[in-house]
């Protein structure tokens, strides 16, 4: 592999998030500068000195709309990065790109979005009497009754099923550690609701296997990231959450159209997740052994069990049994999504991962893991994906 | 189900397919100069990288690979329950369909699986609309 890539150059110098709720009552814009501002009054640095802001390809707030709206100097530099939840690892990797480059030196990288009182993922977007065309290849799905991500998801989970043996009662275990972890974070979503076993059981079916405790919350809320170099981050407010390593991957032959299209991919449960994880850790000079804390994304329990096993956590196909042993608990061998994650804490998208591995690092977690010093943060497979890793200075 | 969600059919893309569709085949994109099956559709052979590709039929028959059964609605003209099924077709590697089959049905990797047409009368062009759809295999085909 191409060995140019560069650790621990940037630094994430400060986090913001604004309040997660169902109903936020204001604009997505409003919740991105409370996350953004928030972000920078933790590192300790002035609105005025932001020079670049990265997006997520779905948020409805542009660049410039962010600048204005928190006051920051002209703008040396905008992008994006996605699709959708595969985006914020990759955002926080464009910004280090856009630092490392010198096109800019402080780069504010968020996510806004009313998931639940404007645009919401688990309806279908699809009225139209008529669907597909345009190359998104829904043409192929939508008229067969395959309309959202859930459905999607759950076909992945019966194939996994299928050929592995997972079992309900094991797959429980995702969001029961999740729900364990948001009921000390009193800013999740379900911080004052616990969850036993028969409440998961329970639940109602939604699309077999996946039951409503397998899915995501809907959550209206923002997190951003301040992105800075190492050397400025040390003499900042907090301690800086150094970047060991970013990785982007699509996989080989990830198909055309964005997630439905993965069902026709050589083996539907391939995910790029595994070329991730590769590249990852080689930049990184560090392997799942070295990890302290694991913010896998979670649109979907299944999602994250897939990539328990793709960034070496256990061997193919052993997921089940690896998160039935308790080694997702803040003293097991994988500390899993210790704010809750989008099950229980809230659902903004991937971009409160990156959050939580930060003060993972910092050890101002509600879950922490005891001397943490390397956090792993992943966004969603498929149909791309992005990781990071994160280490204290 | 009465009122339906129709496939666009007149995408540069994908429209082949229901050329074919609307003359009762199930088609698949393939190379002419090296067979191989492309699909979902793409500009160049995933086999050769020719751009030489024609949509062909192929057996109108398949197994269960995976398989859901939808509880929670989430479009009007999808009344749950129903059962979306993964169908892997014979005689082609990796080669896959999806079908719908109204109420829950029971599935598993032996189910087998024939195509059928249904036509969906012109779009609001005129072109004609024909959905290939999937039924269980009987005995008697």
């Amino acid at each position: 592999m191409d060995d140019r890539w560069q650790r621990d150059v940037c630094a994430i110098a400060g986090v913001g998030q604004s309040a997660f709720s169902k109903y936020s009552g204001v604009s997505v814009t409003a919740l991105a500068a409370d996350a953004a501002l928030a972000a920078l009054a933790d590192a300790g640095i002035d609105p005025s000195e932001v020079d670049g802001v990265v997006r997520n390809d779905m948020d409805l707030v542009s660049c410039a709309a962010l600048g204005d709206a928190i006051g920051a100097g002209n703008l040396t530099y905008y992008g994006e990065a996605g699709p959708g939840g595969s985006g914020p690892c990759a955002m926080v990797a464009q910004a280090v790109a856009a630092i490392m480059s010198g096109q800019a030196k402080t780069v504010v990288v968020f996510r806004s979005l009313n998931g639940r009182s404007g645009n919401r993922f688990g309806l279908s977007a699809e009225l139209d009497p008529v669907i597909g065309g345009a190359e998104t290849f829904t043409e192929f799905f939508g008229p067969y009754g395959l309309l959202s991500p859930g459905i999607f998801f759950a076909l992945i989970a019966q194939q996994y099923m299928n050929e592995t043996g997972l079992t309900s009662e094991q797959l429980a275990n995702i969001a029961l550690v999740a729900r364990k972890h948001a009921n000390n974070n009193p800013t999740a979503q379900m911080y004052d609701r616990a969850m036993t076993l028969d409440d998961y059981m329970g639940s109602r079916m939604l699309s077999t296997p996946l039951r409503l405790f397998d899915y995501c919350l809907e959550t209206d809320g923002a997190s951003a990231v301040v992105v800075t170099t190492t050397e400025r981050a040390k003499d900042l407010r907090q301690p800086p959450a150094i970047i060991r390593a970013v990785a982007m991957a699509s996989g080989p032959r990830p198909q055309p159209g964005q997630m439905y299209p993965v069902l026709m991919r050589e083996n539907p449960l391939s995910m790029p997740s595994r070329y991730c994880a590769e590249t990852l850790y080689t930049r990184a000079g560090l392997g799942p052994q070295d990890i302290d804390s694991a913010q896998l994304y979670d649109c979907f329990s299944i999602t994250a069990l897939l990539q328990i096993e793709d960034y070496g956590f256990c061997a193919p196909g052993e997921a089940g049994g690896f998160i039935e042993s308790g080694q997702l608990e803040v003293d097991g061998a994988m500390p899993f999504n210790t704010s809750g994650g989008h099950m229980s804490e809230g659902y903004i998208h991937g971009m409160n991962h990156v959050v939580e591995g930060v003060r993972q690092i910092r050890g101002h977690s509600s879950n922490q893991v005891a001397g943490a010093s390397v956090s792993l943060v992943t966004s969603a497979p498929p149909p791309s994906t992005a990781a990071l890793i994160l280490v204290s200075a | 189900m009465s009122a339906r969600l129709a496939p666009r059919v007149d995408d540069p893309a994908s429209r082949g397919f229901f050329e074919l569709a609307a003359n009762g085949e199930l088609g698949v994109l393939t190379c002419a100069q090296c067979s191989t099956r492309t699909h979902l559709p793409r500009p160049r052979c995933v086999g050769c990288g020719g751009k030489n590709l024609e949509w062909a039929a192929v057996v109108g028959s398949g197994r269960a690979k995976s398989w859901t059964v939808v509880e929670h609605q989430v479009h009007p003209l999808f009344p749950v329950p129903y059962t979306v099924v993964l169908i892997e077709l014979d005689d082609e590697e990796n080669i896959r369909m999806v079908g719908h089959l109204p109420g829950r049905v029971a599935v598993d990797e032996s189910t087998e699986f024939v195509v059928d047409f249904e036509d969906l009368g012109p779009d609001r062009n005129g072109n004609a609309t024909v959905l290939p759809t999937w039924r269980i295999a009987t005995d008697n085909g």
